[in-house]
């Protein structure tokens, strides 16, 4: 009987043994699409608040803790009013995406737009939203109807809407065709714009420059090179420094830039790299202007953690420093960043 | 005697059969045997994966590499594949050349537009390049390439939708910049569906990005609202190839059971999954300033019309130089 047992446990054991290395080996896997959501995991604490997003949800960051403060509902790009009591959020379906209003604490105010349509190209985009200086308006990228009728051409161009319901949208800038459109707006203070212009050069390569509008209809001009290619622009608290994200040709890279900029004399100063050879994105400054958040991936083709980096020209880029480790940040969605 | 009968037990008695080994070596045995099975079971889609290769009509390698340090050429064929098409009659949307010179670090990825009006080998037509796959199989489209282009083709691999999606999937998705924003308001919704020919609305905002494979393939294979067209397309395709194959340096051995089951039924290739790696491990140790990306566009090419088609007729006088330069 004894013999028995011993035979058992020790099969069993042979078994376990197999199952083990069958782990161990499963267990050496890389991990480059491995993440879970922020709510599950700790990161180290930043002063004052902040808002992310992850695969359709809104997620508040205080005190190295996330909560996740919307349901998984396509929630994306938020933006925060001036005095903070309010967030202006994507939400994208298949098909359109609209601007709500949303409280602090994720509770929906009101719905902006309505771009839902019964033919799929009936729909419409709203992108990337950005309240004005003075908190009434919201600027946000559009796809409006092509003027010729051409259902291929989907451009987007920045629009102004009223910060609540009703009011109707006016349109800002007129994109290159065929280049998918403008982007990035950021309201100045003296009624202003920054965008992102994008463009295709006769040698049929893509560039993108930051542009500065004065008003509606206005012109505006180039604040960066053709070559320079940035794009994603983010305005200090006193709007006298921008951080942008400039890939220099590379599709495999980019560099987060800093700059002074005159928005008066629509000029900026040198151009500071802090952060380089890295997928930065999505730069935003703290509520003190002291420090950048960014988003870029921690490992080699993994998914998009959050960063900071102290916003002085003299930064070197070992200064940046990963807030998170393993979740999957929207990388088109800039840190809100608020006190 | 083992160590049992040392320790007085008689192994005569016991009612389990007597084995050649001492009882202590058999129960080494014992564990390394389930070591090995749970290794097998691990690895155990490779072993199906290599058991039913996938080769060419012909049969066997087209010209199996025969070191680790000679260049080698792959042309790269990718299919829409869905149900719009009978089985294997596809047409190759994404036709790219691939030549990997291990001993300099360099590496040559030429696009061939779909579009282009060439002779179609063995098939007596002219019509566009991505019809040969078509009419003649991959014997077909390597040699109506090979003829047109004046090049030697060592491999292929021909890979459809699903199968990018898996293989992307499998690979913990792409990091990739996107360079202006990627809109189309007729992207084919054509995967898993039983109405191929519907269609819904892709919008792909510029900057860095973390790609699943769903979307990935939404970046590779939209053209609709770019004004370069299927060129764009093109650009974006080895755009997507480069960022593969920076994530393809993060993928260990443990990894290779996951690709090979994306790849089992949804990748033909003449290159066997125990050789696979020769030319992702040789790719990898290439930085981006190895990588030459070549795209036909004008003066190489033109666009125009020919049998009632908007076709894409090539210069040769233009063509040839560049690639015997780049394919020598």
């Amino acid at each position: 009987m004894i013999k028995v047992a011993t035979y058992a446990v020790l099969i069993a054991a042979m078994v376990a043994f197999g199952f083990g290395v069958y782990r161990v080996a499963g267990s050496m896997k890389s991990d480059a699409g491995h993440s879970v959501r922020p709510s599950s995991t700790t990161a180290v604490a930043l002063p004052y608040t902040m808002y992310v997003a992850q695969q359709g949800a809104l997620y508040q960051f205080q005190g190295g803790q996330f909560k996740q403060i919307t349901g998984d509902n396509g929630w994306t790009e938020p933006s925060a009013s001036p005095d903070g009591t309010m967030l202006v959020v994507v939400s994208k379906h298949l098909n359109y995406s609209d601007l709500y209003l949303l409280a602090p604490n994720g509770q929906v105010k009101s719905q902006l737009t309505h771009h839902e349509a019964a033919s799929v190209e009936g729909n419409h985009w709203g992108f990337l939203p950005r309240f004005s200086a003075d908190g009434t308006q919201v600027f946000y990228s559009y796809d409006s109807t092509d003027p010729y009728d051409s259902s291929y051409r989907v451009d987007l161009a920045i629009y102004e809407r009223p910060a609540s319901q009703g009011g109707s949208a006016v349109r800002w800038t007129d994109p290159n065709q065929y280049t998918g459109g403008d982007t990035y707006p950021v309201a100045l203070r003296d009624g202003g714009l920054l965008y992102t212009r994008y463009s295709i050069d006769d040698k049929s390569q893509v560039h993108s420059q930051i542009r500065l509008v004065s008003g509606r209809g206005a012109s505006g001009s180039a604040l960066t090179a053709a070559g320079d290619d940035c794009e994603q622009p983010a305005l200090s608290p006193d709007q006298t420094s921008i951080a942008m994200i400039c890939r220099r040709g590379s599709t495999q890279s980019t560099q987060l830039v800093l700059a002074s900029i005159d928005a008066g004399s629509g000029q900026i100063g040198h151009q500071s790299v802090l952060v380089t050879g890295q997928m930065a994105a999505a730069p935003a400054f703290s509520p003190d202007g002291k420090t950048i958040a960014f988003l870029a991936p921690v490992q080699q083709g993994g998914p998009f953690q959050l960063w900071t980096v102290p916003a002085v020209a003299s930064a070197s880029p070992a200064a940046a420093r990963p807030i998170t480790q393993n979740v999957a940040l929207d990388s088109g969605s800039a840190p809100v960043w608020i006190p | 005697m083992g160590e049992f009968a040392a320790g007085g037990i008689q192994p005569n008695r016991s009612r389990w059969p007597a084995l050649p080994l001492p009882r202590a070596s058999r129960i080494v045995a014992g564990f390394v045997l389930a070591g090995l099975l749970g290794l097998t079971a691990y690895f155990v889609p490779l072993f199906q994966s290599s058991a039913t290769p996938l080769q060419t009509s012909g049969g066997g390698l087209l010209n199996p590499i025969s070191g680790p340090t000679d260049p080698f050429t792959v042309l790269l064929l990718g299919s829409d594949d869905d149900t719009k098409f009978a089985q294997d009659q596809y047409n190759t949307q994404s036709m790219i050349l691939v030549r990997v010179d291990p001993a300099n670090k360099q590496a040559t990825m030429l696009s061939i537009p779909r579009d282009l009006w060439v002779p179609i080998a063995g098939q007596g037509y002219t019509g566009k390049i991505d019809t040969a796959y078509q009419k003649g199989g991959v014997d077909s489209a390597i040699a109506t390439v090979q003829n047109n282009f004046h090049v030697h083709i060592d491999d292929y691999v021909w890979i459809g939708l699903k199968g990018l999606v898996k293989l992307i999937d499998s690979m913990g998705g792409v990091n990739i910049v996107v360079t202006n924003p990627v809109m189309d308001n007729f992207y084919p919704n054509d995967l898993d569906t039983s109405s191929p020919y519907g269609y819904y609305r892709v919008a792909l905002l510029p900057g860095p990005v973390h790609l699943d494979g769903i979307h990935a393939l939404q970046y590779v294979r939209s053209r609709h609202g770019d004004l370069r067209g299927d060129f764009a397309r093109s650009e974006r395709q080895q755009q997507l190839l480069m960022a593969m194959k920076a994530q393809s340096s993060r993928l260990s051995i443990s990894d290779l059971p996951d690709l090979a089951r994306a790849m089992n039924g949804e990748v033909k290739t003449s290159i066997s999954l125990d050789r696979i790696r020769s030319p992702f491990s040789v790719l990898g140790q290439y930085n981006g300033s190895g990588i030459h990306r070549v795209l036909l566009g004008p003066p190489f090419t033109s666009e125009g019309w020919a049998e009632g088609q908007s076709v894409v007729f090539p210069d040769w006088s233009q063509i040839l130089p560049l690639v015997h330069q780049s394919f020598p």
